[in-house]
């Protein structure tokens, strides 16, 4: 009985906020679920919600011993000395440039791999692959740059000691502009590309025998039966992928560059975020770093939310 | 159903591929396996490349010796499990409150959590407001930054609301509050999700070395990704830039401590991962934990 009334009550009361008491009484209705809601709601509010009020010191000439109230506001100073900066330039082309070489990569090679995956027969065979290329996925980028550091390392890495083996002279990889960016995307490939199968495994493993039988029946061979079953059944999956990572193009990959670049490189390999980092935390810049991130995070927010428009235009969920 | 020949020959070169590929992501940890368990003295020449130079368990021995790293493990131990075990608590309890339709405000309480996603303060604020809170060097600034995610939550709407509404019914006729059905029946049965979610803040915490840079000044508070991080780029550079200014013996040793520890610091992730296995799919929502 109680339940019902209930029932009838919520419905209409919902659009009629005006009706004096339901609210209050809704309130003290769900007090627990309140409780349960507060804990969490006050760590986001405070942690998340507090950096984006504390953005306005990206608009003040921050000064650390006045805080924000103090401090002088100069309106978007800090926004022309930046875009003004050489630097500037210069980050936002390298994390772009990074950042595409790797869309390129994990475009491409999951979607391969994944197929191939597809076609191991032996259930066993195929479980240790996947567990074994799963696996650098979870391993920190602090052990991989660690690993990286010693099979390249100048004097005494084995790719160098191979080269030297070879007659050849030794290159230093992480210090060198040449090769910097090809050590951050094939490091990067290494680490993600397993992980990377499992959507397309999941999407590939949703489409019905049948298309493959009929296919064979038609006399497609493996590479057909790939190119007209398999692909078109996950393209919509393969297209969510890749506009999602186009609204991430600025995130380059800030843990890995923060652990494998050095001065020698900044040209190349310098990033948005690791820019941020160094004027920010290094120099104490603060509100020109800030400006710099704030940059960064406006960016991103356009990008995600003309891409969830793009999805939801082709006739997708979109993300929300 | 017979093979033709082309894909006989097809099948044969993909199981070769993948036997290749999983020599290439396994060799490397072999080798950091073999290194650690090299004599150091052995290893000067980097002729190192299948099994080990010499034999000697020395290298282990330093890093459970070595202080920064067992202080590095404390402190690391502590974030994960309370950070796991809080991130996990909290996000189930926020998202059980917002599976629930009829609860007031729950619209904005949504779109609060979803806003996250798409815009956020940055880093240089979020120092800022720490500093600001007088938290450096402790364990909350290490925990609390990171730990309430919008994907986890989400993920765990999704769950709840798939929970039959029928048990919940009937908890509530027998006079539970949402207190109780929360606790007794609700956490009970989001157990799959729990744990997925779970061992995926797990992971980020102790894979996690930024918050050490950015909130822990004292080295008693790192991380040990930190710890690690700087034994590594140390020798590094040293290396490097000066050459041979260090001497042999110290790189050698430098060498074998350096790969014992990264072993030793992996070890949790490898004894954990046939757990996650489980949870891939759902995990590979969940995506990065720590952004």
């Amino acid at each position: 009985m109680e339940q019902q009334a209930e029932l009838v009550m919520t419905k209409p009361t919902r659009h009629s906020l005006n009706r004096k008491g339901t609210l209050l009484k809704d309130i003290v209705r769900d007090k627990y679920l309140y409780l349960l809601l507060l804990p969490g709601l006050l760590l986001i509010l405070l942690f998340r919600y507090g950096p984006m009020y504390g953005v306005v010191i990206a608009f003040q000439d921050y000064n650390i011993y006045k805080g924000i109230g103090g401090s002088e506001w100069v309106g978007f100073d800090q926004f022309q000395r930046l875009f003004r900066s050489p630097d500037f330039t210069e980050v936002l082309t390298n994390t772009i440039v990074i950042s595409l070489y790797k869309l390129a990569a994990s475009f491409s090679l999951p979607i391969i791999l994944s197929l191939l995956l597809n076609e191991l027969k032996n259930v066993v065979f195929k479980r240790i692959a996947q567990s074994i290329i799963y696996l650098p996925h979870f391993i920190s980028w602090v052990i991989f740059s660690g690993i990286i550091i010693t099979f390249l390392n100048p004097v005494d890495g084995m790719v160098n000691v191979i080269i030297r083996n070879f007659g050849g002279t030794p290159i230093d990889f992480l210090g060198d502009v040449r090769y910097f960016r090809s050590v951050l995307v094939l490091s990067d490939i290494y680490k993600e590309v397993g992980w990377g199968t499992i959507i397309y495994l999941a999407a590939i493993a949703g489409v019905s025998a049948d298309l493959y039988e009929a296919a064979r029946i038609d006399g497609a061979n493996k590479l057909k039966q790939m190119w007209h079953v398999t692909l078109p059944a996950i393209r919509p999956v393969i297209i969510i992928l890749v506009i999602l990572s186009l609204a991430n193009i600025l995130e380059a990959g800030f843990q890995q560059i923060f652990l494998l670049y050095n001065a020698l490189v900044y040209d190349v390999a310098d990033i948005l975020d690791t820019y941020v980092y160094r004027v920010g935390i290094q120099q104490a810049d603060y509100s020109y770093a800030t400006a710099a991130g704030l940059f960064k995070s406006a960016v991103a927010m356009i990008l995600i939310l003309t891409v969830n428009k793009i999805v939801k235009a082709t006739g997708q969920d979109g993300l929300w | 159903m017979g093979m033709t020949r082309g894909e006989k020959w097809f099948m044969s070169a993909n199981v070769l591929f993948f036997i290749v590929l999983m020599v290439i992501m396994v060799y490397p940890f072999w080798y950091m396996i073999m290194g650690s368990l090299s004599d150091s003295s052995l290893t000067a020449d980097g002729g190192l490349f299948l099994l080990p130079a010499g034999f000697s368990f020395s290298a282990y021995l330093a890093v459970f010796q070595n202080v920064s790293i067992l202080s590095g493990f404390k402190v690391t131990l502590i974030t994960t499990v309370a950070g796991a075990f809080l991130g996990t608590f909290l996000s189930a309890a926020m998202a059980y409150a917002l599976s629930k339709k009829r609860l007031r405000g729950q619209g904005i309480v949504l779109f609060l959590v979803l806003f996250t996603m798409l815009f956020s303060g940055g880093m240089i604020p979020s120092y800022l407001l720490v500093k600001e809170l007088h938290m450096v060097d402790s364990y909350g600034a290490l925990i609390l930054p990171g730990l309430m995610s919008a994907w986890n939550i989400f993920v765990m709407i999704g769950f709840m609301r798939g929970l039959p509404e029928e048990v919940e019914e009937a908890a509530k006729i027998d006079g539970a509050n949402d207190l109780g059905i929360f606790f007794r029946i609700v956490l009970p049965l989001s157990k799959p999700v729990l744990s997925t979610v779970g061992l995926f803040i797990a992971v980020g915490y102790w894979n996690d070395f930024f918050s050490s840079v950015l909130y822990a000044t004292n080295k008693d508070m790192w991380q040990l990704q930190m710890v690690l991080k700087d034994l590594i780029s140390n020798t590094s550079a040293a290396i490097s830039q000066a050459g041979i200014a260090i001497s042999v013996q110290q790189e050698v040793n430098a060498f074998t401590v350096k790969m014992a520890s990264i072993i030793v610091s992996s070890l949790p992730i490898l004894i954990v991962y046939p757990f996650l296995q489980k949870h891939f799919v759902k995990g590979a929502l969940i995506g990065s934990v720590k952004g």
